[in-house]
Order: structure tokens, then C-alpha cells, then sequence
């Protein structure tokens, strides 16, 4: 999966206009990035990529950039 | 996880009753924390909450259960003698002591020689109490025992939620279960039970008890750990119990899920292999209540169905503990009551805090 397609699937999750977001875009600038997005995150980072994330590694993200790198497939 | 099978015991009544004291999402919002930025709409879609029901003043969790449990002793015509043994599952008992479950057998005038304690338990509650309660019952020479599950989630001290999404969750209820020994081989309950405490930092009050006596009584709770947890180890153990009962979701007429969170139930239930439509839902109506959630669920959704038709439902709950729990029962809707709305409460004879 291409950056782009990840950018447009974290887009889909937080139900922002497509092309907002960039790898450098800091999570703390996005309203939607909320505590019942991350769960969201969670699931599609399982069901899309087969990567578990728990507390610690979201607690780390600053970034979009940050959850993309997780999100290899 | 453990695997108990209690056989010639059978759940014969479900009761529940909640505060009629109706608080909406809004009404949080306007008068108990104000915080514009939050989202209620969004809230509301993803956690499925949109109003629950609190505790008055002077009410506690136990009269609701109390209240529960007399209306199947007098609807169903209960010789109170013959009820041997009351456990109260909750994390919100009366007092540090004597157990609540005590002050309950009083209050219903069962016979002193009833067995009466609590179970520090939350969402596992009801299967781990019905373990507990049925597993009694059966070696027991008593022929009745009331489970009874309550809990004072939405509002407490120990209930200053930080945060907000944590603090509209919850909701105050109170449950009672009547089991009955048959002797029939028709009648048993398979429970299948599990704790992991490396996790017991994921939901906890620890302030203004022994080890941290000093400290303030906040209730904390990590929801990514608790949601990993939670959509983790629940398929897993209702996979497990389907698969060693041979049953499949159409075998089954709800999934009774702990009301947790929507968004946690449907994750549980696909990964479940259960449609949407045979999930029980009350969330919406009463938030999260803790123990209570099952019982309430159930009566919420058949305590007013009166066409006596026998219902299969697969429960499990999840969450302090960490725990889990699951177990299957058939119930007639006959001996389902509907939920009960009262603001009645105990007047122990204290005065200071109320």
C-alpha cells in the first residue's frame, strides 16, 4: 500500500476531506483525532495491516507520519 | 480459562430496576461538566450512550436490587425460607463493612440462616457470580439463592472521572437473578471464567483504601488497554464456549454482550460470527452499568413480552480484573420482569452524609 492510499485510509477514519493530511501533520492540530478515533485506529490497523497496537505505541504517535510508519503491509 | 458445569440448577426469574431519575447526554453536559469542545453527537454514535439513569442522594445500588429481588419474591410467590444463599456482586458496596449482602438478607426477611456475602466484582460479575452463587446452591440442602448485581457507575466520589468520555459512560442499576435447584439433568449451567491481574492497572480505584489511603478516590481506566482487551479475549472465550457446546450463532436467540461500549459490542460481535440483529442493545436507554448490564439487558428487551416463549441467550461480560465470564441459560419470558423505575431507598438510621 502506497503512502498516498494510507493517508486516504487515516482520511476515511477521521472523516476529513481527502488531502489534508500529510506525513508531517501533528496529531494534537487534528480535532477528530479523538480517544474513540484511536480505537477506530486500532481495529483498521488489526483488520488492514495485521498490526496490533497497544496504549504505549499510540501514546508515542505525534505525528501522522508516526502512524504511518506502524502501518506496513 | 476454567470451565464449571453446575448441573440441576436453573435461572428461574430476572428482575432489574434502575434510578427514576432520568439524566440525558445534554444534561451531563449543561449542569455537571462544562466542556464545549466535547462532541455529544459523535459520542453518542460511537459509544451508543444517549441518556442513563443516577442514583438520588440518599439511594445506593443495593436498594435497587433489593427492590428487584422482592418484586419476583412477591410476583412469583417465593417461600423466602427456602432462599439459602444472597451474594451481591459490586464494586459499590453500602459500607467498608459488614457485607451489604447481609443488610440485604435482613432487608428481604430471609432466614438467618442464609449464606450472605459480597463479590468485589464489575462487567464479569454476572457470570462470575452465577458461578459462585449456583456452585453454592447445588452442594447447599437450600433449594433457592439470589444473585444480585448493582452498581452506582454513574455517579459516586470515587467516580470524578477526568475524562469526559469515561464520565458520560456510565449508568447506576441494580439486578437480581432468582436460581432454583431441579435435581434435573436438563437444567445446568456451563460457565467458563478467566482473570489476567497484569492488567489490574487497566480499570482501578485505588485511592482512600488500605494501600493508598491517603490518596484521592479516582477512578482510572486505560480504554486502548481495556478495548485490546476487551475485543481480544471475549470472541475468544465465546468461540470457545460455541465451539465445545457445539452451537453456532443461530442456535442462539441474543448475544447478551456487558453493555460496555457500542463500538466494543459490534467489534465482539463480528469477530463473533454474530449479526448485528441478534445483539442485545440497551446502552442507548441506560449506559454502562457495570454487573448489572446483563440482567438489565435482558429485562429491558423481554420483561414486557408475555407470549411465554422460552429464549436461549450466550452472555459474556469482560472488564475490571481484568476478567471475563460467559455462560448460556434458557429463561422463559414469562419469569422475565420489566425494569422497574424507583427512587425508594434504604433509611439505615445514620444521618451524617445524607
Amino acid at each position: 500500500m502506497t503512502e498516498k492510499e494510507k493517508l486516504a485510509l487515516l482520511e476515511d477514519l477521521l472523516e476529513i476531506e481527502e488531502g489534508t493530511l500529510n506525513a508531517e501533520t501533528n496529531l494534537d492540530e487534528i480535532e477528530e483525532y479523538d480517544s474513540m478515533t484511536k480505537l477506530s485506529l486500532i481495529v483498521m490497523a488489526e483488520d488492514e495491516f495485521g498490526v496490533k497496537l497497544d496504549s504505549a505505541t499510540l501514546k508515542g504517535f505525534k505525528t501522522v507520519g508516526d502512524i504511518l510508519a506502524v502501518l506496513n503491509k | 480459562m476454567i470451565n464449571n458445569t453446575i448441573r440441576g440448577i436453573k435461572i428461574s426469574s430476572i428482575c432489574a430496576a434502575v434510578p427514576d431519575n432520568l439524566v440525558t447526554l445534554e444534561d451531563c453536559a449543561e449542569s455537571e461538566i462544562k466542556n464545549n469542545e466535547f462532541n455529544i453527537a459523535k459520542y453518542k454514535k460511537s459509544t451508543g450512550v444517549s441518556e442513563k439513569y443516577l442514583c438520588i442522594k440518599q439511594q445506593a445500588p443495593s436498594d435497587l436490587c433489593v427492590y428487584a429481588a422482592e418484586k419476583i419474591i412477591t410476583e412469583k410467590n417465593i417461600d423466602r425460607s427456602e432462599i439459602g444463599v444472597i451474594v451481591y456482586v459490586t464494586l459499590s458496596p453500602d459500607y467498608r463493612n459488614p457485607a451489604t449482602a447481609c443488610v440485604m438478607q435482613y432487608r428481604l426477611g430471609l432466614s438467618s440462616s442464609c449464606i450472605a456475602f459480597d463479590m468485589n466484582m464489575g462487567c464479569s460479575g454476572f457470570g462470575y457470580g452465577l458461578n459462585v452463587i449456583s456452585s453454592l446452591l447445588a452442594t447447599s440442602n437450600s433449594s433457592k439463592a439470589l444473585l444480585l448485581c448493582g452498581e452506582l457507575a454513574g455517579q459516586t466520589p470515587a467516580r470524578k472521572y477526568k475524562d469526559l468520555s469515561d464520565y458520560y459512560l456510565f449508568g447506576d442499576a441494580g439486578s437480581a437473578i432468582l436460581l432454583e435447584k431441579t435435581g434435573s439433568e436438563k437444567d445446568s449451567l456451563t460457565i467458563y471464567s478467566a482473570s489476567d491481574g497484569s492488567g489490574f492497572k487497566s480499570i482501578i480505584t485505588y485511592g482512600g483504601y488500605v494501600r493508598h489511603a491517603e490518596a484521592p478516590i479516582e477512578s482510572k481506566m486505560d480504554g486502548v488497554e481495556v478495548f485490546n482487551f476487551a475485543v481480544d479475549k471475549a470472541p475468544e472465550m465465546i468461540k470457545a464456549y460455541m465451539n465445545d457446546m457445539g452451537t453456532t450463532p443461530d442456535d442462539y436467540d441474543k448475544l447478551v454482550l456487558h453493555q460496555a461500549n457500542l463500538y466494543i459490542m459490534k467489534q465482539i460481535a463480528k469477530r463473533t460470527g454474530f449479526p448485528l440483529d441478534k445483539m442485545a442493545v440497551s446502552i442507548d436507554k441506560f449506559g454502562n452499568t457495570s454487573s448489572a448490564s446483563i440482567p438489565l439487558t435482558i429485562a429491558n428487551d423481554y420483561g414486557k413480552d408475555d407470549s411465554d416463549s422460552t429464549k436461549r441467550f450466550l452472555t459474556c461480560g469482560f472488564g475490571v480484573g481484568l476478567s471475563w465470564a460467559a455462560v448460556e441459560f434458557t429463561i422463559s419470558t414469562k419469569d422475565v420482569f420489566p425494569v422497574i423505575y424507583t427512587n425508594e431507598w434504604f433509611n439505615d438510621g445514620f444521618t451524617e452524609g445524607c
